[in-house]
C-alpha cells in the first residue's frame, strides 16, 4: 500500500496531535503518553468534529467538542456527559497503518494492521525540516535544481534520489496533498554542521518560493 | 429545492443601531447580494436585481424575507418588557452550515471544554436527562427541565450555580435561550442568535440579549456574550461534513443530544433543508 | 504598581497584557470597551484617553500607555523581579527582544486584520492582508526552526521572553482568518509551550489544554 510522509518524528511529541493529509484522505496523527502512534479518520463519529484539536490523556485521544475519548484502538471509551455509560462497540473511528522510518512518519489509508512500504531513504540522514508549498510535487522536483544555494552554485542532482548543494547532501521526500499544495519533507546529512543547518532551512523557503512562482506562471 | 423553504423565513441582516443616513450595508443572504440602507425608522433592503424587498426592525436588527408568501416572524414577549435590557451584540461570521451554528447552541455537554470555567468545567460534565419535544401548535423545538453546573452562568453571576435552561426553536436558523437570571432567580435571562445564511456553508451570527441585569456596565454585557460565542467559531469551522448531516447513520448522538436529534428530524420534516446534508437535496 | 486595562475580549493586543499580567501574577482593574458594535474606540470620551482610537490602554497613576509592546516592557520591567522576561543585562538578548516587538506590530497589521476581516467583516482589502499574513508567519516558521535546530524553544535565549508574549496571540489566531498551522511544524510546537506556561490564561480562538487539568475524570 502506497505510504504518504506526513511530518517528521522530532515535530511530534508524546502526548501530541496534528493533522495529515494522505492521498485525500484528512488524518489525525498522535502520539500517546507512552510514544505509541496512531492514525484515524480526522473526525469525530459524534458530531464530526476534528479529532486533531483534541487532546491526549494518557493513552486515549479526547475531542475537543464534548471530550470524548477513543482508546489507541479507535473504540469510544468514555463519553463525559454520561460517565457511567459503556460506550456502544459502534462508537469507533476509522484507523489507519502508521510507521516511523529515517525520522519521518508514514501513513497509509488502509486497514491498522496492514504493514506499510515506505521507499528506500539513504543512509546517514536526519530530518531537517518540513516546509509546505503552494505546488505540485513535480515543481517542486524541478524547482530543486533551479534554486541556487550559495551564489550562483546549482544543487546537483546525485544518486540514491540525493541531492547535492555543495558539500552537504540532502534529500527531498513530498507529500502533494492536492493538486496545488505539497509538503516537503527534508532530510540533510547528519555530520551536518549547525551552519549548514541554517543555510539549508534557508534554501528550503527559496526553494518553496521558486515552486510556487512556478505554479502561479504556469496557471 | 432546499431554497423554497428558507426564502420564507425572515433573516437579521443588519443591526438597527447601525443604520442612519448615507450608510449603506452590502451583504449576502440565501446566496443572493442584497443592500441594505435607510435609517432604523424607515429601512430599506433591496436585493440584486434592484427589488425592494420586505424590511422590518425587529429585537434591534433589521429583518428580511426573499420569499413571496412568507411565514411571520416568530415572537420572543420578553422583547416588550420595560425592565429588560436589549443588548445586540454585532455580527461573527463563520465559515459552517448556518444549522450547525443552531445545533450547536443548542447544545450544553461541550461547555466544560469550549467554554472552560465559565458555562462548565470538569470534572463537572454529566447533563442529566431532560425533556424535548416538537411543539405542533407552534411548529417549534423545545427542550426544558435542563440543568447544568456553571463557574460563571453570566455576567451578573458571583459564584458556580447550577443553571436552569430552556432552549426554543422558533425557526431553523433561530434559536432562543432562556436561562437562571442570577440577580432574579424567578425571571429568565433571554439569549438568542438569529443566523443570517449567506451561503449553505457560510453564515453570519448575530447574538442578542434581553436580560435583567442593572448594574453591569453594558460593554460588559457585550463582551461576555461573544467571548463565548467566539470560543465556538472554531469549533464550528471544524465540523465535517461542512452541512449538517440529516441522515441519522452519519452521526452517532447520545442522550445528552436529545435536543439536536429533534432538532434534525424537525428540519428533515419541515423540508428545512439549506445548509444540510441530505440525500433529497 | 496597580494599573487599569482598558480591555476588548477579542482583541489579541489586549489578550497580550491580561496573559502577561496572569503569567507574572499582577493583579489590576479592567474597564471594558466597546470596540464592536459599538466602535467606542472612536468615541470623544476614548480618544481624550488615547487620541490615536487604538487598543488596550494601560493607565497606571499619571502614566498612560497605548503602545502594546510598551506595556510588555513596562510590566516585566516593574512586576518580574528575575529578569528573565526583559533579559537588559545581556545587550544581543535585548536587542533580539526588540526585533520580535517590532515583528509583532507587523503581525497585527498582517494577521490581525485578516483575521478581522474574515470574523467581523473589516472593511479592508483581505486577500492582501491575508497574503502578508501568511508572508510573516513562513518568516516566523524559518526563525523558530533556526532555534529548534540550536536546541531553544524560545524566540531568544532559554526562557520565555516579551518578545515570545508579543507574537503568540496573533500567530495562535491565524486559523481565525483561515490560516491554519497544519504547515507549520516548529509553530506549533512553540504555541504549544507557550500555552504549557504556568499560569496561562487563554482568549476566544486559544483552547485551554485540557491534557494539562488535574481535576479530569473526577
Amino acid at each position: 500500500m502506497t505510504s504518504y510522509p506526513v511530518g517528521l518524528t522530532r515535530d511530534l511529541a508524546e502526548n501530541r496531535v496534528m493533522r495529515a493529509q494522505a492521498g485525500g484522505v484528512d488524518m489525525v496523527v498522535w502520539r500517546n503518553s507512552k510514544g505509541a502512534l496512531a492514525a484515524w479518520n480526522n473526525r469525530c463519529p459524534h458530531r464530526g468534529m476534528r479529532l486533531s484539536h483534541g487532546f491526549v490523556r494518557g493513552d486515549r485521544l479526547a475531542c475537543l467538542y464534548h471530550g470524548w475519548h477513543y482508546g489507541q484502538n479507535g473504540q469510544c471509551a468514555y463519553v463525559p456527559a454520561h460517565p457511567e455509560l459503556d460506550p456502544p462497540a459502534s462508537i469507533k473511528t476509522q484507523t489507519y497503518a502508521v510507521s516511523e522510518v529515517a525520522g519521518v512518519i508514514w501513513v497509509a489509508p488502509t486497514d491498522a494492521q496492514e504493514a506499510i512500504e515506505t521507499p528506500a531513504i539513504a543512509a546517514g540522514l536526519e530530518p531537517l525540516r518540513s516546509i509546505t508549498a503552494s505546488a505540485s510535487e513535480a515543481a517542486i522536483t524541478t524547482a530543486s535544481l533551479q534554486t541556487a544555494f550559495s551564489g550562483s552554485d546549482l544543487p546537483q542532482a546525485g544518486a540514491n534520489g540525493l541531492l547535492h548543494l555543495g558539500e552537504r547532501q540532502i534529500a527531498l521526500i513530498c507529500n502533494q496533498i492536492d493538486a496545488t499544495s505539497t509538503q516537503v519533507h527534508v532530510l540533510i546529512d547528519a555530520s551536518a554542521a549547525l551552519s549548514d543547518r541554517r543555510a539549508v532551512s534557508r534554501w528550503c523557503d527559496a526553494l518553496r518560493r521558486a515552486a510556487e512562482t512556478m505554479t502561479e506562471e504556469s496557471a | 429545492m432546499s431554497l423554497d423553504y428558507a426564502r420564507n423565513d425572515w433573516y437579521a441582516v443588519a443591526l438597527a443601531g447601525h443604520m442612519g443616513p448615507g450608510i449603506t450595508r452590502n451583504t449576502q443572504l440565501l446566496g443572493t447580494p442584497i443592500r441594505i440602507s435607510g435609517t432604523a425608522d424607515a429601512p430599506r433592503v433591496t436585493d440584486d436585481t434592484g427589488a425592494e424587498r420586505p424590511a422590518v426592525i425587529r429585537y434591534d436588527h433589521v429583518w428580511t424575507t426573499l420569499g413571496d408568501t412568507p411565514r411571520p416572524l416568530f415572537d420572543i414577549t420578553e422583547a416588550d418588557e420595560p425592565d429588560r435590557r436589549f443588548v445586540p451584540c454585532g455580527a461573527v461570521r463563520v465559515r459552517c452550515s448556518p444549522l450547525r451554528a443552531v445545533e450547536n447552541f443548542l447544545d450544553i455537554a461541550h461547555f466544560p471544554f469550549v467554554h472552560t470555567d465559565i458555562l462548565g468545567a470538569e470534572p463537572h460534565t454529566e447533563v442529566a436527562p431532560y425533556k424535548v419535544e416538537i411543539r405542533d401548535d407552534v411548529d417549534e423545538v423545545w427542550a426544558t427541565q435542563i440543568g447544568f453546573y456553571q463557574p460563571q452562568a453570566a455576567k451578573s453571576a458571583t459564584e458556580a450555580i447550577t443553571t436552569q435552561y430552556e432552549y426554543r426553536v422558533p425557526a431553523p436558523t433561530s434559536a432562543v435561550l432562556y436561562k437562571t437570571c442570577p440577580p432574579r432567580p424567578e425571571a429568565w435571562d433571554v439569549i438568542a442568535i438569529f443566523v443570517q445564511p449567506v451561503s449553505p456553508e457560510e453564515c453570519i451570527v448575530w447574538p442578542w440579549m434581553a436580560l435583567i441585569d442593572e448594574t453591569s456596565h453594558f460593554a460588559d454585557l457585550v463582551q461576555f456574550q461573544q467571548e463565548i460565542f467566539l470560543q465556538d467559531r472554531s469549533i464550528l469551522e471544524n465540523q465535517l461534513p461542512v452541512r449538517l448531516p440529516l441522515d441519522p447513520r452519519m452521526e452517532i448522538p447520545t442522550r445528552s443530544d436529545m435536543t439536536s436529534v429533534a432538532y434534525r428530524r424537525w428540519l428533515k420534516k419541515k423540508g428545512a433543508f439549506y445548509g444540510a446534508l441530505t440525500e433529497a437535496a | 504598581m496597580s494599573f487599569t486595562l482598558y480591555n476588548y475580549v477579542l482583541s489579541g493586543n489586549c489578550y497580550k497584557i491580561r496573559l502577561m499580567a496572569a503569567l507574572l501574577g499582577v493583579k489590576y482593574d479592567v474597564v471594558g470597551v466597546d470596540f464592536y458594535p459599538g466602535y467606542e474606540h472612536r468615541s470623544e470620551a476614548f480618544l481624550r484617553l488615547n487620541p490615536a482610537g487604538t487598543l488596550p490602554v494601560l493607565q497606571a497613576g499619571d502614566m498612560v500607555l497605548t503602545e502594546t509592546q510598551a506595556m510588555l516592557t513596562w510590566l516585566a520591567a516593574t512586576h518580574d523581579d528575575t529578569g528573565r522576561w526583559l533579559p537588559t543585562q545581556n545587550a544581543t538578548d535585548m536587542a533580539r527582544v526588540c526585533e520580535w516587538l517590532g515583528f509583532a506590530n507587523r503581525l497585527t497589521s498582517s494577521a490581525g486584520l485578516a483575521r478581522l476581516h474574515s470574523m467581523l467583516d473589516w472593511p479592508v482589502d483581505g486577500p492582501t492582508v491575508k497574503a502578508a499574513a501568511l508572508r510573516d508567519l513562513q518568516a516566523f516558521e524559518l526563525a523558530l526552526t533556526d532555534r529548534v535546530l540550536e536546541g531553544g524553544q524560545w524566540l531568544v535565549g532559554d526562557h520565555p521572553t516579551i518578545a515570545d508574549i508579543a507574537c503568540f496571540p496573533y500567530v495562535a489566531l491565524s486559523p481565525d482568518a483561515g490560516l491554519e498551522h497544519d504547515g507549520f511544524p516548529a509553530i506549533r510546537n512553540w504555541l504549544y509551550a507557550v500555552r504549557a506556561l504556568p499560569g496561562f490564561i487563554t482568549m476566544p480562538g486559544i483552547h485551554y489544554l485540557h491534557e494539562l487539568n488535574e481535576a479530569a475524570n473526577g
